[in-house]
């Protein structure tokens, strides 16, 4: 029998504002338990929520990425339930009226393309830490109330790679618009799987299983097709599925069951009494869109129509930050396939050997584009370039002034180079010559006299001019 | 509308992780007669099916959103006072997952 898998993803993303959700308490990470909490997000007596204006603004722009439809009515439900993880006894989420709706986003995936459909887009507050010893728990409520989105996308995906390319565009998207850094070891951008499966060629759905702890896109795809397999060999041998809650185990690299599910929990939903619905202008929804950072795709497009190829361009935007700073080096006014070379090659082979992030790397992206534009003017060659690069690395001072310290100037000078030359040519008649009988490699020559006189800082293009044009007269 | 037994409201007592003696039960029991037959009348209106369920008495709607703007948090040993155990900055309950 041939079965067909049916996967929805449920991801969480928490967002990188400055404030919380409902509260003004700093959102930080690694900070110590405790220690980022306001009244509010402890559920003392008299508080009341107030809506983050940006947390809703980056909803807008995420829900506009993913072709929603938005929501100009902002209420909030409460979702009851007596645990640790919220003091309040009740989470603050959109059950009913999610701020985005009816979307997709499209993925490229080795079968070609394909399109995703997403149902919902809604904002919520995270849930406090909890550490678990083998007898006691452990409370941290820093993280209680920072706020998150969650996509809930339709059951459209097949595979485990399908999966794996949609969780990697929504982390595009939600960290190219500065709403999250989409870390997953972080647990800022966390994934939920559920997964079932039917005979090809069905409309009705198997019995589903959820996939919990999921931590790297990697997982995700190896959870996915562990889970089809799985559930294949049970169905080969006539048996069925449990609907269970599963984890992934990165040792054996399998699913294994956290919990078997019984009845649908009744979280008794209700609009929040405390959150008066709000009303988002049209203008205030336009604005968000306008004034959102630019995505992924769009820098693609932009950097294939600056002359870059696919593959520097799809190098480039593969982090957010190194786009960036390949953007505000353009702003120089330098090659923008000089920089890309220089950014993906020397640059990040910087980076990559110091295992630092281009946010600290001590070369701004304008000082580099200076440097080029020394090139490109054939100020100085490529190699001096390079060697002055590991100076503006070690120093931080800018190109121009290191060129003057490093005595690295090419002698550009028409005619300083050409007394040069003169005397080079007047010294070898013969190289004359044998150029004139056609013996090209004789010029080769006289260009290595020059660039000896001038300790190779000749600028080789203008010589090579030069040289021609003076054994010409001749 | 459904019928309120002692049995549902021990049902719903334990699932809000709570019990009451008889005599508390029987007091609810009492009260919930008087809400179910002041809901039963409320049903007779005329067109009540087709009304919208309100969450706020009027139109409260608003345009105020917070700034994003990070305010100094409570002090750790303010914060956690009530808390009866309190193990590096954290407090520290009975294992609350199985």
């Amino acid at each position: 029998m041939e079965f067909e898998a049916v996967i929805g993803l449920e991801i969480h993303v928490e967002m990188k504002t400055k404030s919380k959700m409902f509260s003004s308490a700093p959102v930080t990470f690694g900070s110590d338990p405790n220690t980022q909490i306001n009244p509010i997000d402890m559920a003392f007596p008299g508080t009341l929520p107030q809506v983050n204006k940006q947390a809703v603004i980056n909803a807008i722009r995420v829900s506009h990425a993913l072709n929603m439809k938005i929501d100009n009515l902002v209420v909030f439900e409460r979702k009851n339930y007596f645990y640790s993880d919220l003091p309040k006894g009740y989470q603050i989420t959109q059950q009913f009226r999610p701020i985005g709706s009816d979307g997709y986003l499209t993925i490229q995936t080795s079968q070609g393309e394909k399109r995703i459909g997403i149902e919902r887009l809604h904002m919520e507050e995270d849930t406090c830490k909890q550490l678990h010893s083998w007898d006691f728990s452990l409370l941290d409520y820093n993280r209680a109330g920072i706020p998150l989105i969650e996509i809930v996308s339709l059951p459209e995906m097949r595979s485990g790679e399908e999966a794996a390319k949609y969780v990697e565009k929504i982390r595009s998207i939600v960290t190219f618009l500065d709403v999250s850094d989409g870390k997953m070891e972080e647990g800022s951008l966390r994934c939920d799987v559920n997964i079932s499966l039917r005979e090809k060629g069905s409309t009705k759905f198997g019995t589903k299983v959820e996939i919990k702890n999921l931590n790297s896109i990697n997982n995700i795809q190896k959870a996915i097709d562990f889970e089809i397999s799985r559930q294949s060999i049970i169905l080969e041998f006539g048996g069925h599925i449990e609907q269970e809650t599963r984890r992934f185990d990165e040792g054996s690299k399998e699913t294994v069951l956290m919990r078997v599910k019984t009845d649908a929990v009744d979280y008794k939903y209700f609009t929040d009494p405390n959150i008066a619905p709000i009303k988002l202008s049209k203008e205030f929804i336009e604005e968000a869109i306008k004034s959102s950072p630019e995505l992924a795709e769009s820098k693609l497009k932009r950097y294939k129509e600056l002359g870059l190829n696919e593959y520097d361009s799809s190098l480039l935007i593969a982090d957010k930050d190194i786009s960036n700073y390949f953007d505000s080096g353009l702003k120089s006014g330098c090659s923008a396939k000089l920089l890309a070379n220089w950014v993906i090659g020397d640059v990040q082979s910087c980076l990559n050997k110091d295992g630092e992030s281009i946010k600290a790397f001590p070369v701004s992206a304008l000082s580099l584009g200076k440097l080029i534009l020394l090139v490109e003017k054939n100020e100085v060659s490529n190699k001096q370039a390079r060697e002055v690069f590991a100076k503006m690395i070690e120093t931080g001072k800018e190109a121009n002034e290191l060129v003057k310290e490093m005595g690295l100037s090419q002698v550009s000078d028409t005619g300083e180079l050409l007394s040069i030359i003169k005397e080079v040519i007047d010294a070898n008649p013969q190289s004359v010559i044998d150029y004139k009988a056609g013996k090209d490699r004789a010029i080769g020559f006289i260009v290595g006299q020059v660039m000896k006189k001038t300790q190779g800082k000749a600028n080789p293009a203008l010589a090579n001019k030069l040289i021609l044009e003076e054994i010409n007269r001749r | 509308m459904k019928n309120i037994n002692k049995e549902t409201l021990k049902m719903a007592a334990n699932k809000l992780m709570f019990d009451m003696s008889e005599e508390q039960y029987n007091h609810l029991l009492n009260e919930f007669d008087v809400i179910v037959s002041q809901m039963n009348l409320i049903g007779k209106i005329e067109g009540v099916d087709n009304a919208t369920p309100m969450t706020f008495p009027f139109d409260v709607t608003s345009t105020k959103l917070r700034e994003d703007v990070a305010t100094t948090p409570l002090d750790r040993d303010v914060a956690l006072r009530n808390a009866k155990d309190v193990v590096d900055g954290q407090i520290r309950l009975p294992r609350v997952v199985k």
